[in-house]
């Protein structure tokens, strides 16, 4: 029934053009997970807070911006921008009035959380959010050819945006006097309450920027398909796996993960079979926690994650 | 910055008193048996819920909530598990599906390939479910805390995964024509005969010396390592038995729908259990239970609402861990065996 | 202050809870006791509400004219729905189960019609209604040929389980294949590329299609399985297009199809998209929603009726009718199907004279009326649905293509409303 021998007898370019099709479309995933993931790395890396409402964030950016652009005809590019600012008011109130009863107490932070993620979730789905309509258009309509490879732009625009929210908030928290504090919170929590940092204070925000981090990856990856309420579980499941495999607190290690990761379950659709691949992500993440649990550049330390 | 120093010499006039009963000090020790009124403080608790638990089925006339009894008890042996895994031996296991799901495909295949009968397929299924969750959780048994909840929560969700993948044991159709219960009264007793047995032997357990074990491991891993311990070993007997228990609601599952499939691996089911020990109280085995009955019917109470239902269910349970995290059983307990007072400074 | 809050909320849920419980019991209705249609269906998901919606339109019709004769009464339908969420990750079959056992148990439904939609819920309720005796209609999901074949194989304890929509045997051999071949004819194609969605029915799909076609001419270039949920199709699509592929066939009830489609468009990927199952493009507000990229698309909607054809006098009544009512063509491949399915147990009941299941069974077996999609007769043997190409003979499909904002019917023949169209970017 497969007819890879048609490939095999093609010549060189062909060859070449496969190893471009992987590089550019590993590349496009890579930057999706990283997208994805880099808030909820964020509020785990600085608070310890497993947010596994995470996915219904992303779910709800997507329909709130569809909301305002068809019921309240705002204009694109504001509704963008009230929705972001709408999630970052979100996660500071998921913070200050649930998860602030909660903190420390690993069980439960996990509980709320999901619970919530699932009251939002199905309260979209009864507010009637479902079915396939539901879209958001593309920024930039068209396609190109990069090295043969035909591409459209939206895809390209989600690779800049990744790139320009990385360095953001690779700058935020080596020059920026919030971002310092944040960063200075997710080595040592204590440490950085003697130097008089509000640990609940850089909490909320940390939130409000995992969630409005959130927000943008929906924003910019919805528009590649539909607005689905069951993406959320998925998203969520793709940010823990990228969290994980990276190390718990570690951006650079999450951003290699994601890369990580996105390359694996690229190859393994071209090499082997597609069927794999959502088990590429469950499975790095039990295999990261077996074998190294502090994941690639997780900072944890020994003793704490394994006896 | 005046006020609050002012605030601070303000002196408190009461403080409220927490203490014992005399009722449950003279119960401690052999006067126990003094007077039926300390025998019945003791053994009633205990006698209303076993008695509950075994009328509930006659009592209740609908068919259709006598199922949902079988259902909140294979629930039950879940959340015993999870209780058991989580305060008595400090690991917090987010995989109750991964057992239901191993003992139901067990349960299945030795009916359907093997064709041995429900009444011997049920206890090899969640022997030897309890053996499979325990060899594959083993890798994972030296993490800690949050990094084992993550992979257990992930084991179930993979395994669903490959099976689809693979398409092995019925992949997504599952496995069908898995034989039933011979009559409905057993279907409904065995279960909960189950999981009264359950609940009284963790009891008892816990208060061996092997629960002294559990508990050491619990606080303070490194001294029981000190003192010679295998910690892998008794962590590994502490999954056998929670994931026997999960595997034999999984069994019990199979035979009661007579099916067999991936979705037994469902998130619900990983969930609903630590609901419920939220809700009842963790630490104390019954309060699980507890929650269990309060929280599965009341969920199909609420089917009425159609897809609200679940937002409502999740609300409560947010509620619940927000306001009273302690759960209900540790707020009753402490009501039963202590009194508060307010007494002057 | 935390406590009275909690005790508040507390109490005031516990209040409406049994206010709720308590108004919800079943008031007698002034034409006869109503006979209760119980439908378990996932409700949140297309394969779930299309045939919610159009039970409910059948049993206002139906009432509206007066009602089942049964014997000498009157009597009105009820229809009780019930989300079994058994489409939704992460929600265990046994809670489908459960809702089945609550219709028939607590709700005292008389007859099962629409679901469970999931397969391996509708399977692992057959024995549950054996076990209750209950007659079922099933009228949408539930596309796998083990259904059937299990009536047949043990019918004496199955046989209260009816299809009355397609299955995955027929739907390949009767439908795509030929229509595969008719494009073939026209246009001169002969290379396909599969790709399926990761579940029992479009794997078992995939495969005889690959099969048949490959026996029938058709190169097959290659195929992509991909587990629910994928996001990203750009490789499979680019090695369709290497591989010269003329046509893919897509089997995918998943929602990132859209993607898929997307994803096509942008590439221009010079190969006809023939969605067989395909679950995005089937409602009509797929055009908007993808901005006209969907247009050349391909799919079935399984049964006639759920796009607009006039395969026998009633269709397109049936489809003016749900516009009126709901303000939108029928989508999704439930929806017909749902519809005759209470006609046809009301033509059963009232020849059966009683509510009786062994005499509605009976009655259901001699079913021979025209309905909304073709003639409607079902197998005795298996309690299957008969197809057929010819709307006056059997219940016929509908493969219907996107064009310039329009679903039109290509296919069968008899009741095709347009021609199949190939995308600009293939002709060269």
């Amino acid at each position: 029934m497969e007819c890879r021998n048609t490939i095999q007898h093609s010549n060189v370019p062909l060859f070449y053009f496969f190893t471009m099709d992987i590089l550019i479309y590993g590349i496009v995933n890579s930057f999706s997970l990283a997208l994805m993931a880099i808030g909820f790395t964020l509020v785990y890396g600085i608070s310890r807070l497993p947010n596994f409402a995470h996915g219904a964030l992303y779910v709800i950016t997507g329909f709130g911006v569809w909301w305002f652009i068809h019921k309240l005809h705002l204009n694109y590019a504001l509704s963008i921008i009230l929705a972001l600012i709408l999630m970052g008011l979100i996660g500071a109130g998921v913070y200050r009035f649930v998860l602030i009863r909660v903190r420390g107490m690993a069980t439960s932070e996990i509980i709320a959380t999901y619970a919530l993620g699932l009251a939002i979730l199905e309260f979209l789905r009864w507010r009637g959010f479902k079915g396939m309509t539901y879209t958001l258009p593309v920024f930039i309509e068209g396609s190109i050819q990069i090295a043969g490879v035909p591409i459209d732009l939206q895809r390209i625009i989600v690779i800049g945006i990744g790139i320009v929210v990385i360095s953001f908030m690779w700058l935020f928290t080596h020059y920026n006097k919030i971002g310092l504090a944040l960063r200075g919170m997710a080595q040592d929590e204590h440490a950085a309450m003697m130097l008089g940092i509000d640990s609940d204070g850089m909490a909320i925000i940390a939130m409000a920027i995992g969630s409005i981090l959130a927000g943008l990856s929906a924003i910019v990856l919805l528009p590649l398909g539909n607005i689905v309420v069951e993406a959320g579980y998925n998203v969520l499941i793709l940010s823990i796996a990228v969290c994980i495999v990276g190390g718990l607190g570690s951006w650079g290690g999450a951003i290699l993960a994601a890369f990580m990761i996105g390359f694996v379950q690229i190859l393994t659709v071209r090499y082997i079979q597609s069927h794999f691949h959502m088990v590429v992500a469950l499975l790095a993440i039990i295999l990261t926690l077996i074998l190294r649990p502090s994941g690639l550049f997780g900072r944890q330390k020994e003793l704490e994650e394994r006896v | 910055m005046a006020e609050k120093y002012e605030k601070v010499t303000n002196t408190i006039e009461r403080r409220k008193e927490r203490l014992d009963r005399g009722i449950k000090v003279r119960t401690e020790g052999i006067y126990a048996i003094s007077s039926l009124e300390e025998v019945a403080y003791l053994v009633l608790p205990r006698l209303i819920l076993i008695m509950g638990l075994l009328l509930l089925p006659a009592v209740i006339p609908s068919l259709y909530w006598k199922r949902v009894i079988s259902i909140t008890c294979i629930y039950a042996l879940l959340a015993l598990g999870f209780d058991f895994l989580a305060n008595f031996v400090g690991l917090v296991s987010l995989g109750g599906a991964f057992y239901i799901g191993v003992g139901g495909y067990m349960a299945a295949i030795l009916n359907k390939y093997v064709g041995l009968s429900p009444i011997i397929t049920i206890p090899l299924a969640t022997f030897s479910g309890a053996i499979i969750c325990t060899l594959l959780l083993l890798p994972a048994l030296p993490l800690r805390g949050v990094y084992f909840a993550i992979v257990t929560l992930m084991y179930p969700l993979a395994i669903a995964r490959i099976i689809e993948a693979l398409n092995i044991l019925g992949g997504t159709d599952g496995i069908l024509g898995v034989a039933g219960f011979p009559t409905r009264w057993i279907e409904q007793y065995i279960i909960i005969l189950i999981v009264i047995f359950a609940l009284f032997g963790l009891r008892r357990l816990v208060n061996e010396d092997i629960g002294l074990v559990f508990r050491g491991v619990k606080d303070n891993d490194q001294a029981v390592r000190a003192s010679g311990l295998s910690i892998t070993l008794y962590k590994s007997i502490a999954v056998f038995i929670a994931s026997g228990l999960g595997s034999l609601g999984g069994a019990y599952l199979s035979h009661i729908y007579m099916w067999s499939g991936i979705s037994q691996f469902a998130l619900d089911f990983s969930i609903i259990p630590i609901a419920a020990t939220v809700i009842g109280g963790g630490g104390t085995l019954v309060g699980p239970l507890l929650g269990c009955f309060f929280l599965v019917p009341i969920s199909e109470f609420l089917r009425a609402f159609g897809t609200l239902r679940i937002v409502f269910y999740s609300l409560i349970l947010m509620a619940f861990i927000m306001f009273r995290s302690e759960g209900v059983m540790v707020y009753a307990q402490r009501k039963y065996h202590q009194f508060e007072r307010w007494v002057k400074v | 202050m935390k406590k009275k809050w909690f005790a508040v909320w507390m109490v005031a849920f516990f209040v409406s809870l049994i206010m709720s419980t308590l108004f919800s019991s079943e008031k007698a209705n002034a034409q006869g006791k109503p006979i209760v249609i119980g439908s378990p269906l996932a409700t949140a998901f297309l394969y779930g509400w299309d045939a919610e919606r159009a039970i409910k339109l059948a049993v206002e019709e139906i009432n509206a004219k007066g009602g089942v004769t049964v014997g000498k009464e009157k009597r009105p339908f009820k229809v009780e729905v019930m989300d079994t969420r058994d489409l939704e990750p992460g929600v265990p079959v046994s809670d489908a189960l459960l809702v089945v056992e609550k219709l028939i148990l607590e709700k005292n439904a008389d007859f099962i019609v629409g679901g469970p939609v999931r397969s391996e819920a509708a399977l692992a309720a057959m024995d549950l209604l054996s076990k209750y005796k209950k007659v079922s209609i099933l009228t949408t999901g539930v596309l796998t040929p083990a259904y059937h074949k299990r009536v047949e194989s043990e019918y004496e304890k199955f046989k209260y389980c009816f299809r009355i929509s397609g299955e995955v045997g027929w739907m390949v051999t009767g439908e795509f294949i030929p229509c595969l071949m008719g494009i073939k004819e026209k246009f001169g194609l002969n290379k396909l590329f599969i790709m399926v969605q990761d579940v029992a029915h479009a794997r078992a799909g995939g495969d005889i299609v690959a099969k048949i076609a490959g026996e029938k001419g058709w190169e097959i270039v290659g195929k992509e399985i991909y587990p629910t949920g994928t996001t990203d199709y750009s490789v499979g699509l680019l090695k369709a297009k290497d591989g010269k592929a003329q046509v893919i066939l897509i089997w995918m009830d998943m929602p990132e199809t859209a993607i898929l489609l997307k994803q096509w468009y942008d590439m221009k990927i010079p190969a006809l998209p023939f969605g067989t199952i395909i679950a995005a493009a089937e409602q009509p507000g797929f055009w908007k929603a993808t901005e006209g990229k969907g247009e050349y698309c391909m799919a079935s909607v399984v049964n006639a009726g759920n796009a607009p054809s006039k395969a026998t006098p009633w269709t397109m009544k049936f489809v003016e009718a749900y516009q009126k009512k709901y303000g939108l063509e029928p989508e999704g491949y439930g929806t017909s199907s749902s519809y005759m399915a209470v006609y046809v147990l009301k033509d059963a009941i009232e020849r059966a004279g009683k509510l009786d299941s062994d005499a509605v069974i009976s009655a259901l077996e001699k079913t021979d009326l025209m309905g909304v999609y073709g003639r409607i007769r079902f197998n005795p043997k298996n309690h299957q649905i008969i197809p057929s190409v010819d709307p006056n003979e059997g219940a016929v499909g509908t493969i219907f293509q996107w064009q310039a904002g329009k679903r039109v019917v290509v296919f069968p023949p008899k009741i095709a409303m347009g021609e199949i169209k190939l995308p600009p970017w293939m002709k060269k």
